[in-house]
């Protein structure tokens, strides 16, 4: 049911606009025209509701991949509605000049506005060239576009109360998300009471709430802010971290790699820094596991299952292949290998070097009852491309394979 | 997601595209010239369907039945006006907004005649 909640919320939300303005849409193209303003509204607004990054809601509505697929799906059909509404309009007209004339006058300039803008926003969301510090204001335009394209509804339609309604939930859910969310106002105050290098160019970080202690399980993982002013130079934007296991004082510990400018700067994050936490969200690990794992990590992928192992011994046979570049950049690898002989029904199977294919074919041959496994991978897209396939050829079913992506666009 | 991001915004333009070569190459034929004539209050009420929408502006009679379906807002908003004397309405929208120049442009392709007086 929860897999479905977000999709039913956004059916319902079109489904409640086409029945209050459907009766009065007319016929034909334009009316074709009005209906897929109207929808393409409708979910504009499920869009925004799935961006809000409000733990509670993301658990009731499926959980983080969930809401981030909802965000996506739900956004980019509303464009593709709202790019059919001029058209159909136009369509309406038997003449060919008429119908330009309809596309260019003036009572559809600010439609045309937030239509360029939606374009412009989702074009930096899907283009390969932007990076995520460029993405972030960028994305801003679509709501900047969802508002310009509400004020031109409004302007326009019969259904003044709607359309009003409607504007006035987008602005709450924006004002929530930039002044409430992004601010850190929801957030939870955490210390840093012990710091670590489990590897080159990896910080580990062991934080102590302040006040309340975020529930945080294995798998799942928290929005962090440090500071931009303090001295060591935090980024003061909220990034993802994998939550890499707990403190005995109900605290919890992130490791973060340097692979940007703001993992960089936390590098450099000293005992007693503040911080703060959102979340937590993913459900990448289940609780309890029903029969034989394999988990695949690829770098800094192997956080989560570091939680794992770290917060209860292995019940089921757990087999965790681990692949680094050099052995200086695995994390965690001395604790893991202790591990490994602490418990009998742990193996890990670690292998360096840059080729990810080499390393599966080398060591995917070792795990027993391969076809039997679930599996969870966690890593760069190359390490899961590398091994979707291999796993099909073993006999894996696809539906026991989970990937952990950590996207945030 | 991506694909159908591309392939919707390529599709747009192209319907953009085809939409302004077509008003190009097709200049609209002129329209008949017809005589103006004087139209009462009471034959214009007669007219006050969607269908058969005729209605006032200013002393002149349009007939804005074919363009009804086309206009911006619900038909429902101009259908209340056919039969009567709209010119309030024309000039506040019911939303104390005019009608754009646009709008003032296209108003006498459907002129049909002068209002009689009383």
């Amino acid at each position: 049911m929860k897999r479905t909640a977000a999709p039913l919320l956004a059916a319902a939300g079109v489904a409640t606009a086409l029945g209050l303005a459907g009766p009065a849409a007319g016929v034909g193209w334009v009316a074709l025209g009005r209906l897929s303003a109207w929808a393409g509204s409708a979910l504009l607004l499920a869009s925004l509701l799935f961006m809000l990054r409000e733990p509670v809601l993301t658990r009731q509505l499926g959980g983080w991949e969930a809401m981030l697929r909802a965000h996506h799906h739900s956004g980019v059909w509303a464009y593709v509605l709202l790019l059919i509404h001029p058209l159909a309009l136009a369509a309406g007209h038997d003449d060919a000049l008429g119908a330009w004339q309809r596309l260019v006058a003036p009572p559809g300039r600010l439609g045309w506005a937030a239509l360029l803008l939606l374009m412009l926003g989702l074009g930096t969301t899907f283009s390969r060239q932007v990076s995520d510090r460029r993405w972030r204001p960028l994305h801003g335009l679509l709501g900047l576009g969802v508002l310009l394209g509400l004020v031109h509804a409004a302007l326009l339609t019969v259904h003044i109360g709607l359309a009003w309604v409607t504007l006035a939930l987008a602005l709450a859910a924006l004002a929530w998300r930039l002044a409430v969310v992004n601010r850190g106002l929801t957030a939870q105050p955490y210390r840093v009471t012990a710091v670590a290098h489990p590897a080159d160019g990896v910080v580990e970080l062991a934080l102590q709430p302040e006040t309340t202690a975020l529930k945080v399980a294995a798998g799942q993982f928290v929005l962090a802010r440090f500071q931009a002013q303090a001295p060591y130079g935090g980024c003061g934007e909220f990034h993802p971290f994998t939550v890499s296991g707990g403190t005995a004082e109900g605290g919890l510990r992130v490791s973060v790699k340097a692979l940007g400018r703001c993992s960089g700067r936390i590098q450099a994050v000293p005992v007693g820094a503040q911080a703060l936490l959102q979340g937590p969200f993913g459900e990448f690990l289940p609780g309890a596991a029903a029969g034989p794992r394999l988990w695949v990590a690829g770098g800094i992928g192997i956080t989560p299952f570091m939680a794992a192992l770290r917060a209860q011994p292995c019940r089921v046979a757990t087999t965790l292949i681990y692949l680094a570049r050099t052995p200086a950049d695995a994390a965690f690898l001395d604790e893991l290998q202790a591990l490994e002989r602490e418990e009998p029904s742990f193996q890990l199977l670690f292998q360096a070097g840059d080729s990810a294919e080499l390393a599966l074919d080398a060591l995917l041959p070792q795990v027993d009852r391969l076809a039997e496994r679930q599996v969870h991978i966690c890593g760069p897209a190359p390490l899961v491309r590398a091994l979707r396939p291999r796993l099909a050829k073993a006999g894996v079913a696809p539906g026991a394979v989970q990937v952990e992506s950590f996207q945030l666009r | 997601m991506r694909k159908v991001f591309l392939i919707a915004t390529a599709l747009f333009w192209l319907a953009i595209a085809a939409l302004g070569v077509r008003a190009l190459t097709h200049p609209p034929a002129s329209a008949p010239a017809s005589a103006e004539r004087l139209i009462g209050l009471a034959e214009m009420a007669r007219h006050h369907s969607p269908g058969d929408c005729w209605l006032a502006i200013d002393g002149a009679v349009y007939d804005l039945s074919v363009y009804l379906p086309q206009h911006p807002a619900e038909p429902a908003v101009l259908a209340a006006w056919c039969g009567k004397e709209a010119s309030a309405a024309y000039r506040t929208k019911n939303k104390g907004r005019p009608h754009s120049a646009y709008a003032d442009r296209q108003l006498p392709t459907y002129r049909i005649g002068r209002l009689a007086a009383r």
